[in-house]
């Protein structure tokens, strides 16, 4: 405080001295013109930018806004990196699950049909909402002929297993059996 | 030739229990990004009989409709019902479902749409939900390998594709063991459902003997008199051979209507009154996770059995990211904006 007030005394002592020792000009007004002219030349775009950029980037002579700014990029890039290589993975995951071609789905499921009639013997049941009704005597014709028929299949299924000839003649059949259509 | 008769009378077998006049209905749910669904149901019938009470879901008036008749591969005609609608949000897909008078109405089922917001990306969840069905079931899982559940949860026809051509001796094979498996799985739960439900009925006046924890103990034991009787299993059951064999002499006379009202809220749940049908997806965006399968066209499909939700909750889920752009555009700035602060910082102090 001391020393700004001192700072003061000698301008204006000094500022007193150059008034009363004025010097002898020629062409004032040339002066006055190129006081004027250097005014205007420090208004120019140029340096409001820079006098913009530098109070825009004043952070970086401040630590902790410094280093703040420098974590929260870091923290951004890692997230980046971060979330991209997941996506990354995500679809590759994807990509490399099976694609089912050239066959249209048809819900329903017969693959469990045998397990399920097995499973039928439990109840008198066949359909709960009571759509469909077959006598039991039936119901015991469809399975013993279902019973019959899967251990002819099984049967007919080891005899093929066993003679690799007839396994080889029953693919080459089922092969040619798949190639041509009949018109039906 | 003894191959091929085989063949036939399976298929005519499988042609039996699968076509009970319902029509082959695929619904595909179109998510948007604000988490609206447009929901498309095309149904295929080789009747022109669509009654609300064979459909397998929601569908009123308020739906725009298109009927068809086309010709399908086989050169037979089938009718088609094409069906749309905008649902503002899942919220209204669960009203419609709550109110639903179809095939599947005693099937508790539900949608679920998650937005969540990370920044550089927006991530999307969509489920479809269908609630087990068995109270004491155990799951699939147990029962079968990464393999076989694979092979489960695949449509029908896409196994038994498998089934028929190259290498169709390794599939039968598989198959069956498959089927194999799943027959205990169905047992267990039967019995497991029977042993719940048996003494939820007959509480705490039954001896130590009889509590639910003392039955579970002998549940391989009661499914091995099962396995062992399944032949005559109806006949047994009716003249209460087996529940003396399961519970003694004395008990299965004192709690015979116990023992039966479990069984047939057993054989309720087991047999499911549920009429199949696939389900679509169309996610926003790029599509990162599912448990669905993928078709030719790109598209998420699930095949909706009553199996899959016998023991377990079935979810049908899909999940996509569609990136903030204005999001990537900020952080590139800030970035440019430290990183010159921090050039400038430098430049004096080399100098």
């Amino acid at each position: 405080m001391m020393k700004t007030t001192e700072e003061s005394d000698r301008y204006k002592k000094i500022l007193e001295l150059m008034r009363s020792s004025r010097p002898d000009l020629a062409r004032p007004e040339e002066i006055v013109n190129e006081v004027i002219k250097r005014i205007q030349h420090g208004n120019r775009p140029t340096d409001r930018i820079s006098d913009f950029i530098g109070s825009l980037f004043g952070w970086i002579y401040i630590g902790w806004v410094r280093n703040s700014l420098v974590a929260a990029a870091a923290v951004m890039v890692s997230l980046f990196i971060y979330q991209q290589a997941l996506i990354l993975k995500q679809v590759n995951n994807i990509s490399r699950q099976q694609v089912m071609t050239g066959i249209e789905p048809i819900p329903g499921s017969m693959t469990g049909f045998d397990n399920k009639l097995t499973i039928y013997k439990f109840s008198n049941k066949l359909s709960p909402s009571g759509d469909i009704k077959i006598s039991e005597k039936q119901l015991e014709m469809i399975l013993e002929s279902y019973d019959n028929l899967r251990s002819k299949y099984k049967n007919l299924i080891r005899i093929i297993e066993e003679d690799p000839e007839l396994k080889r003649y029953i693919e080459g059949k089922l092969d040619a059996n798949k190639k041509y259509k009949p018109d039906i | 030739m003894e191959h091929r008769k085989t063949k036939l009378i399976i298929s005519v077998i499988l042609i039996m229990t699968a076509s009970c006049n319902e029509p082959e209905t695929v619904v595909t749910n179109i998510v948007h990004a604000d988490g609206s669904v447009t929901r498309r149901i095309e149904m295929r019938s080789t009747e022109n009989k669509f009654d609300i009470s064979s459909l397998q879901v929601p569908l009123d008036s308020t739906w725009i409709i298109k009927d068809s008749l086309e010709i399908n591969a086989s050169d037979d005609t089938v009718w088609v019902k094409r069906a749309e609608k905008m649902f503002a949000g899942v919220g209204e897909i669960n009203m419609a479902y709550r109110s639903d008078s179809g095939a599947n109405k005693d099937i508790s089922r539900h949608a679920e749409f998650r937005k969540k917001f990370k920044w550089f990306n927006n991530e999307y969840t969509f489920s479809e939900i269908i609630d087990k069905k068995m109270k004491y079931g155990y799951p699939v899982r147990e029962y079968l390998n990464a393999e076989e559940l694979k092979w489960f949860y695949s449509p029908s026809n896409v196994n038994e594709e498998k089934k028929n051509g190259p290498d169709s001796l390794e599939f039968r094979s598989f198959s069956d063991t498959v089927e194999k498996k799943l027959e205990k799985w169905y047992i267990k739960n039967i019995v497991s459902e029977w042993i719940g439900e048996f003494a939820s009925l007959t509480g705490e006046k039954v001896n130590n003997e009889m509590t639910q924890k003392s039955l579970k103990l002998r549940e391989n034991e009661f499914v091995n008199i099962v396995e062992k009787n399944l032949e005559h299993f109806d006949t047994l059951w009716q003249n209460g051979t087996l529940l003396r064999e399961f519970i003694g002499e004395a008990n299965a006379v004192k709690y015979k209507n116990e023992a039966d009202s479990a069984a047939n809220m057993a054989t309720d749940r087991f047999w499911v009154s549920f009429k199949p049908y696939t389900v679509r997806a169309i996610m926003p965006g790029k599509l990162t996770g599912t448990n669905g399968l993928i078709d030719s066209a790109g598209l998420l499909l699930w095949p909706v059995n009553s199996d899959f939700f016998l023991t377990e909750q079935y979810k049908m889920q899909a999940e996509s990211k569609i990136p903030n752009i204005w999001a990537w555009i900020v952080s590139g700035l800030f970035l440019v904006f430290v990183s010159t602060g921090i050039l400038k910082k430098m430049r004096p102090s080399q100098k």
